[in-house]
């Protein structure tokens, strides 16, 4: 796996430099200011919003099947609710990546999903929470001003998916009846979380899209660009250095599943891919059905040898992918399995290592002499 | 947050909207003004790989480009005198003493085999001795190297930082005192001088120390879990308030503030901007100044593209500038005002209390990628 993963890669920087060598960016014209705006417009106002309409359909789904789950709780309710649970987590992991404005105000991103959880905050409060069964943690509005670790997707993971938890609300004893209500409430939250995505996002992207001189936000298009472009590079970076370094650890000996996102829920990887799928958007400008290939970043890379190149080593990792399992439990288990993620991670590095230097360098959005090598 | 700007502008008794104009136009047919002989000066790039010195005047017409052997980083200033000192960034090995008025080069400086220059360098106030921060590299151990002006600029002593990598360094009000940045960060020149080596277990603090004894008088740094944050750069107020500036050195998703506030004695206070900006500082700021009144400060973030600003009396973020690869902040004699430069070769003025910025207006400016501090003379 290891020698494949070797040559692969360096069929791949062959393409690479072959398609790089062909034009320099110390060589390029600089990039006019509006060639960035229809890009924004493309990304902000077009491709996002429906994305985040079909987030908060699905945390409203999710709600009414728990809802329906808890009024008369069974053994089909749990499936049902839990599959809701994968339907909002997978929308939500193709927006995470996209870093910006309403997604990181007032700590939003951590209230869905508070992740990496280095000190085992949720997994402590929680004990407390089941030992105390407190009813402010029942009312979603009370639950909005709760600890991060406590109102989102891991603690809606630990109601549903963790050890018997799933047996206690279909018996409905005590602690069934609490965490029903209290996994109603984390799901409510959720609804009002992304209804404010919703609202917010708007007046968000019209600001990055009348990017000028006289703003003290966004004085080119191409700085509000660069947003887009960091959310690509920061995402994949997040993938290799949170969600795969992490429970990979230092060593074979040292790999830890439950230290991957979504270790109850078995999903670590299908987080991965979905994360993949938002951020190809930026760069291709088509998500599911939304939006128009060639019109994200894609459209400021006049090269064609160079876009193809990238789509195609894009294409390689998600075959990779292809072939693995949902969690890193799993992948794990395997007696190659440490190779296995440990190939795949590699395969993500050489894919930042794409978007510094190629998607960096020809849409000129990789940073200036301070950002990059700065002291 | 407007309430805030508000009661800042109260506060230093300013009233009704004042237009931010280039200083040439603003001040045309006045007598000239202390920000009229204004001369800024960093070390900077050319296109094509060479470095420099450079200066420019408050309208951003460079005065003089003086070529440097390698990059350079910050500029000591030798009060009531034409020197100022060019140390090389780290690990360097060459300091140069300028001429302030031509670039001209008046002494040379050699770092020793063993160690190696930080980038940054300040003078005593009787501007006899000059400071600079080094990496004991062999020992993993800062230093402060102390050369006297007076003698040729020989390296007549050598103190401990008290810490692991030694960057910015400023005198205390007084100036009897040294307040050093250890960014607890371990480099060898083995391994680039610049790859930290130490990630998981450095240990950045604040130290003051006796600038003529060497002794530690103050030292502080911030809780454990926080030591991946890098106390880099810092300013000095009239009344002795530290602003510090950090860069972290862990994951891009955590939340862990960026500035901090020391009243030497106390423990360093940790402030944060509201989340869409603290996102925007991506983890890194370049470069700390007080304004002239000492109440306000800016802290530049390169890798976000913006400059943040704070009320050091208040302890709170005020508001932030977007300034593309911005870095060097120099402030002017108005309160609440800087100058900033970026590595794109801009130049602006920004007013933190009434959130404006205003290009510069020559264009010569734009020749050079400013690297990441400006200093401020009056010629």
């Amino acid at each position: 796996m290891l020698f494949t993963f070797s040559r692969r890669t360096l069929l791949l920087s062959t393409t690479t430099v072959l398609a790089f060598g062909l034009i320099s960016p110390a060589a390029q014209a600089d990039i006019p200011d509006t060639d960035y705006q229809p890009v924004l417009a493309h990304l902000l106002g077009t491709v996002m919003p429906p994305k985040l309409d079909e987030f908060h359909d699905a945390t409203k789904e999710l709600t009414a099947e728990f809802k329906d789950f808890c009024n008369d709780p069974d053994a089909g309710g749990l499936e049902d609710t839990q599959s809701a649970f994968h339907a909002a987590m997978d929308i939500w992991q193709e927006i995470q990546p996209w870093r910006m404005g309403p997604l990181v105000a007032n700590g939003r991103d951590q209230h869905i999903e508070y992740w990496p959880d280095k000190h085992g905050t949720a997994a402590r409060q929680f004990r407390k929470l089941m030992f105390d069964k407190p009813s402010a943690y029942t009312d979603p509005e009370k639950l909005s001003g709760a600890s991060a670790a406590l109102q989102g997707f891991p603690a809606l993971e630990e109601v549903l998916f963790a050890g018997d938890h799933g047996d206690q609300m279909i018996a409905a004893d005590e602690d069934g009846v609490f965490l029903c209500q209290y996994g109603t409430a984390i799901a409510t939250n959720l609804g009002t979380l992304s209804g404010e995505l919703q609202d917010e996002w708007p007046a968000f992207a019209t600001a990055m899209e009348n990017a000028g001189p006289d703003s003290m936000d966004y004085p080119t298009a191409k700085f509000a660009a660069t947003d887009l472009y960091r959310a690509l590079h920061e995402g994949l970076l997040i993938i290799s250095s949170q969600k795969l370094a992490r429970p990979l650890g230092d060593s074979a000996e040292d790999a830890r599943a439950g230290r991957a996102e979504s270790p109850l829920a078995e999903r670590s990887l299908r987080n991965i891919e979905h994360n993949l799928i938002g951020l190809f958007a930026i760069y291709d400008g088509k998500w599911g059905e939304v939006g128009e290939e060639g019109k994200g970043l894609a459209d400021l890379i006049d090269n064609s040898l160079l876009d193809r190149s990238f789509r195609l080593n894009w294409q390689t990792v998600e075959d990779t992918f292809a072939e693995l399992p949902p969690s890193v439990a799993e992948v794990l288990e395997q007696s190659d399995g440490y190779a296995t993620l440990s190939d795949f991670k590699g395969q993500i590095d050489f894919l930042t290592m794409l978007v510094e230097n190629d998607v960096g360098g020809n849409t000129q959005l990789g940073g200036g002499f301070n950002a990059l090598d700065g002291d | 947050m407007e309430y805030q700007r508000r009661t800042f502008l109260k506060l230093l008794g300013v009233g009704g909207a004042v237009t931010l104009l280039p200083v040439g136009l603003a001040r045309a047919g006045t007598t000239p003004s202390p920000e009229d002989r204004a001369v800024y000066i960093s070390a900077s790039a050319g296109d094509d790989g060479t470095y420099y010195v450079s200066a420019f005047n408050a309208s951003g017409k460079i005065l003089f480009e003086q070529p440097l052997p390698g990059r350079g980083h910050d500029i000591g200033l030798r009060p009531n005198h034409v020197d100022v000192a060019a140390v090389e960034r780290r690990p360097g090995l060459y300091g140069l003493i300028l001429d302030r008025h031509t670039g001209d080069v008046r002494a040379k400086l050699h770092c020793p085999e063993d160690r190696r220059f930080y980038g940054h360098a300040i003078y005593s106030n009787d501007g006899r001795y000059l400071y600079i921060t080094e990496n004991d590299f062999d020992h993993a151990r800062g230093v402060v190297s102390v050369w006297d002006a007076e003698d040729g600029y020989r390296r007549v002593a050598e103190f401990d930082s008290f810490g692991t990598g030694p960057h910015e360094l400023h005198l205390m009000p007084g100036g009897d005192h040294l307040v050093i940045a250890n960014g607890g960060l371990h480099t060898h020149p083995d391994q680039d001088g610049r790859t930290p080596l130490n990630i998981s277990s450095m240990e950045p603090n604040l130290s003051i120390i006796d600038r003529r004894t060497g002794k530690l008088v103050h030292q502080a740094a911030l809780k454990h879990d926080w030591h991946k944050l890098s106390i880099r750069h810092l300013d000095v107020a009239a009344n002795g308030t530290i602003a510090a500036g950090f860069q972290y050195q862990g994951d891009l998703t955590d939340q862990v503030p960026l500035v901090g506030l020391w009243q030497p004695g106390s423990d360093i206070r940790p402030i944060e901007a509201p989340d869409t900006v603290q996102y925007r500082m991506r983890q890194y700021c370049g470069s700390v100044r007080f304004d002239a009144s000492g109440q306000v400060f800016g802290i530049s973030c390169p890798r976000g593209g913006l400059v943040t600003f704070w009320d050091a009396n208040t302890q709170d973020f005020l508001t932030h500038i977007a300034a593309p690869d911005g870095c060097g902040l120099a402030a002017t004699d108005r309160a609440g005002e800087f100058v900033g430069t970026s590595g794109l070769g801009n130049g602006w003025r920004m007013d933190a209390i009434r959130r404006k910025r205003v290009e510069l207006p020559d264009d010569s400016l734009k020749s050079q990628h400013w690297d990441n501090h400006l200093r401020r003379i009056i010629a």
